[in-house]
């Protein structure tokens, strides 16, 4: 039988009050209700009578687990409320040595998918790391193709595709709300924020944007977990996981298949040495 | 301000020929920063530097850049000449314009701009550089020789000559390595065992030299000067130190297993002492075939050893050591030929031996104490038929290399036939006869006159017919299928790297290529050097080659070696990488990367906005560090730099030619 959203709702409520009452855990990240009936907010739930306050449903979409780069240095744990992209991203933090796990408490919820489009392709609605799962797993969507987009794009003529990207890039505004979004981008000082070196232009012109939406896809495109909140949060509506999932489809081709953020993930295979690495190219 | 002073090099005619110079040398003259430029017929010789040296004076510059050959062959000299000036050597650029421009173009005009261009971004470049220095590390004098064949002997022998203490560690039981094996040596024909085993001897003997058999590589780490080897000692079962080699044991060994040293064409027991002049001359047991080990049956041997040096309990036991530098000598294996060559009977049949077979059978102290016979059935063989180039220079079954020693020893295995046997004919299938080298020519010529037939053609098949080999090929001089009858065939097949060497190497972090040879730093001008600081090669883990050049190889890296250990300390390279540990994010990307391990993570007091906290950060190791960039490369931060070609002087450079 499977549970009600209420129920998976109050269950949430229970273990976040639980996780509080240890006394380790200094808040628990997951969503609240806003005045828009189809909106919810993150919401840090920081005693037992907030934790009434968090909800479940279809609108739940904002990523949780980048607010534990809030603190890079915690006193006491944070609890996250994490679905299956959720638990990807907090495995890239850990594998990317951002966060520890022990700093966190992982409130496991399977996702029935959200009124969000890249759900429609997601392969991982359960997560995959968490300290106590609420409710129970779902069935995953094993014939979603991720790349489906990827190939059909890559059926125009390069000048086409040129085009597209010329216009896509003339929109965008270089607000860098899908470096801020992205659990992949977790440097400290990324390298768009540095001035004096002149990586990145400042201008919202073709050019730089072009630089900044190149720059962006090899710093994450190994790393991706393609939760897809760079998209959903773009201002411009750039079709920005398009590029990363070129970039990841291009690492099946070449390495195999290739997945980021699970448990066992290898190491991201642009960041390896190897004696045999191949060096046909050389 | 910068004071650039640009010298243009005409290289003789090799740059000038095609680059208009003086065009590029007033070209420069109106480059931001340039006060002075000029061109000169050969900047690097002794007038040219002279010249360079007047010019800093005289306009009081600052830094220069050069257009010449690649930064690879002059750098390092006008660094040097730099040494006399009041310039720091690293404010040096080289704009390659032979190399990289006039070699390659033949039009001069199109080559000009192009040299123009390359000259803009060498002075971009050398007006962002900072004046680097060197620094300073301790050498411990000791070196670590991997592998005692005669290559590693040679080494270790010439390096504990100068005066330096060396560890031999050979996995096998004795060193010795291949030679010892051999009967004669080609061209001179003297024998193999007579010039090595007393180098054998003389390592033994060498207060500098510390012999480690049945040991093996276990860890490398540290740097150029200064490395720790861990050494896994296998367990021998027999206390060499109580040991006097007296060889009761062995005598009373009841197992009999295949011997590796004759090439299966004998039989050892359990307890052996691999060979009679085998250096340490004290057994070991073969714990796979030894009965007490295997079973917890006989004892024998321990009850017959008259000090009580066996030890069922011998275990395997790890000693770590520091040393300064390192040569890897690990050596050859010949090619498992049955599994490549199934028209050549596969192993099948017996009397289809392998040249290092041959070379036991021919030798004295050999199974049959240097008669030829057939492994068979003992019998003299009339016909015999070398087969040339078996696994080697054949791409689709084999190598695609030549082995270079098989032409000559197929050569001599010839002439010892016709000699030792009346009557005997010989014939050898060849691709082609390879024998450069001193004397080699002479010996083929004489093979030939001896009576050996040549036949220029691959044999196609082997097979038995009563009791003879029938072996089928081509004569391809004629082009007509031919025919022999054989006695006994011999297969000279191809060298490959001994089978340790992917794992020494990685444990040594050096490359290795498709065929598993290790690469050399440069293949002419650092032959012996691979491409870690400190750590050196010699004899055939390099390539097939033939004994002189192996010793050659050998002691030519014993000079690296003691050309490194004569100074009390060494300079290092200040081109190496840095990190900004307050950008940092500890990702740990760069330690990934890495080739050289150089890059370790560690903790660092820092900031978290007004909290102190402990951060994890990458550090960089000075003495590791070769200065390659793939750190700086993979972080996304930017934050590891490389000295003397940090992000912004590459930048600044690209600036220059694009904007």
């Amino acid at each position: 039988m499977a549970y009600t959203k209420e129920q998976i709702q109050e269950m949430i409520r229970q273990e976040a009050k639980k996780a509080l009452a240890t006394g380790e855990v200094s808040a628990v990240v997951g969503w609240t209700s806003t005045r828009f009936e189809d909106r919810t907010k993150p919401f840090f739930a920081e005693t037992e009578s907030e934790c009434d306050l968090l909800v479940w449903n279809e609108y739940c979409i904002n990523g949780t687990a980048k607010y534990a780069l809030d603190d890079r240095y915690p006193e006491k744990k944070l609890a996250v409320i994490a679905r299956g992209c959720d638990s990807r991203a907090i495995n890239r933090l850990i594998q990317d040595k951002q966060v520890k796990r022990e700093n966190l408490y992982i409130i496991g919820v399977a996702c029935d998918g959200k009124d969000n489009p890249i759900c429609k392709e997601c392969q991982h609605k359960n997560p995959l790391t968490f300290d106590v799962l609420v409710g129970e797993e779902v069935e995953e969507q094993i014939n979603a193709d991720r790349f489906a987009e990827v190939l059909a794009f890559e059926k125009l003529t390069p000048d086409e595709r040129y085009d597209y990207w010329a216009k896509q890039y003339d929109k965008c505004i270089h607000c860098y709300a899908c470096r801020n979004a992205c659990p992949a981008c977790n440097c400290i000082e990324c390298y768009a924020d540095q001035y004096r070196t002149g990586w990145q232009g400042k201008a919202a012109d073709r050019e730089q944007n072009q630089v900044y939406g190149l720059t962006r896809v090899y710093h994450v495109g190994d790393r991706c977990i393609e939760c897809g909140e760079c998209e959903r949060v773009c201002p411009m509506d750039l079709p920005i996981m398009r590029q990363t999932r070129k970039m990841l489809k291009d690492i099946n081709d070449l390495f195999g298949d290739y997945e980021c953020g699970l448990p066992d993930d290898r190491k991201p295979v642009l960041g390896e040495y190897k004696l045999e690495d191949p060096d046909e190219f050389m | 301000m910068a004071r650039i002073g640009v010298f243009i090099c005409h290289c003789g005619t090799n740059i000038a020929s095609v680059v208009d110079v003086e065009r590029v040398a007033e070209s420069a003259k109106t480059m931001p920063g340039v006060v002075f430029a000029t061109t000169y017929k050969y900047m690097c010789s002794e007038p040219g530097q002279a010249m360079i040296k007047e010019s800093i004076e005289q306009y009081n510059l600052d830094r220069i850049v050069i257009g010449s050959c690649s930064p690879r062959m002059h750098e390092l000299t006008f660094r040097k000449m730099l040494k006399g000036t009041k310039i720091n050597p690293y404010m040096l650029e080289i704009a390659n314009l032979r190399e990289q421009c006039a070699w390659v173009h033949t039009d001069r005009e199109k080559a000009t701009e192009k040299a123009i261009g390359l000259v803009q971004m060498s002075v971009a470049k050398v007006a962002n550089n900072k004046p680097l220095t060197t620094s300073t590390i301790p050498i411990t004098k000791r070196a670590l020789v991997i592998g005692g064949g005669i290559a590693g002997m040679q080494a270790a022998l010439d390096i504990a000559d100068c005066g330096f203490d060396v560890t031999i560690v050979e996995k096998e039981p004795s060193i010795g390595g291949h030679m010892v094996m051999l009967d004669k040596t080609f061209p001179t024909m003297d024998c193999s065992a007579c010039i090595s085993t007393p180098k054998m001897v003389e390592c033994n003997a060498h207060p500098n030299i510390t012999l480690k058999t049945s040991c093996e590589v276990e860890k490398v780490s540290g740097y150029v000067g200064n490395f720790e080897v861990t050494i896994k000692e296998k367990a021998k079962y027999v206390n060499h130190d109580l040991c006097t080699g007296c060889g009761l044991c062995q005598t009373k060994c009841p197992t009999k297993v295949t011997s590796e040293f004759d090439q299966g064409l004998s039989k050892r027991p359990a307890i052996y002492i691999p060979f009679a002049q085998a250096v340490p001359s004290k057994p070991v047991i073969d714990a796979n075939a030894c009965l007490k080990l295997t079973k917890d049956k006989c004892g024998i041997c321990e009850k017959v050893c008259p000090i009580g040096a066996i030890d069922y309990k011998d275990e395997v036991s790890y000693t770590t050591e520091e040393y300064g530098a390192i040569v890897i000598a690990t050596g050859y294996e010949l090619v498992d030929w049955a599994e490549m060559y199934p028209e050549y009977g596969g192993g099948k049949y017996k009397d289809v031996i392998t040249g290092l077979q041959f070379e036991r059978l021919v030798n004295a102290s050999g199974p049959t104490e240097g008669h030829i016979v057939r492994p068979s059935d003992g019998k003299e063989p009339k016909d015999v038929v070398i087969v040339k180039c078996v696994g080697s220079r054949d791409p689709k079954k084999g190598k695609s290399y030549c082995s270079r020693a098989c032409c000559m020893y197929s050569a001599k295995h010839a002439h010892q036939i016709l000699d030792k046997i009346p009557n005997s004919r010989v014939y050898i299938f060849y691709m082609d006869v390879r024998t450069p080298g001193k004397g080699y020519e002479e010996f083929y010529d004489n093979t030939r006159r001896d009576g050996a037939q040549y036949i220029r053609g691959r044999v196609s098949k082997i097979y038995k017919e009563g009791s003879k080999l029938i072996v089928r090929g081509e004569d391809s001089l004629i082009g007509k299928p031919v025919t022999v009858e054989a006695d006994m065939v011999i297969l000279a097949t191809a060298m490959e790297p001994s089978p340790t060497v992917a794992d020494v190497a990685n444990k040594l972090g050096i490359a290795i290529d498709a065929d598993r040879w290790v690469t050399e730093a440069h293949p002419k001008l650092r032959p012996v050097e691979t491409q870690t600081n400190g750590i050196y090669l010699c004899g055939t883990c390099q390539g097939p080659k033939d004994i002189p050049d192996t010793v050659a190889q050998g002691s030519a890296a014993a000079a690296k070696v003691a050309a490194l250990l004569c100074h009390d300390e060494m300079e290092t390279s200040p081109m190496i990488s840095f990190v900004d540990p307050n950008k940092c994010s500890g990702c740990g990307f760069c330690e990934g990367v890495c080739p050289y391990k150089a890059i370790t993570m560690v903790e660092y007091a820092g900031r978290d906005g007004n909290r102190r906290v402990t951060k994890t950060v990458a550090q960089v190791n000075e003495g590791l560090c070769q200065g390659c960039g793939c750190c700086n490369a993979i972080c996304r931060t930017g934050c590891i730099d490389l000295k003397g070609f940090t992000n912004d002087q590459i930048l600044k450079e690209v600036d220059a030619l694009c904007l």
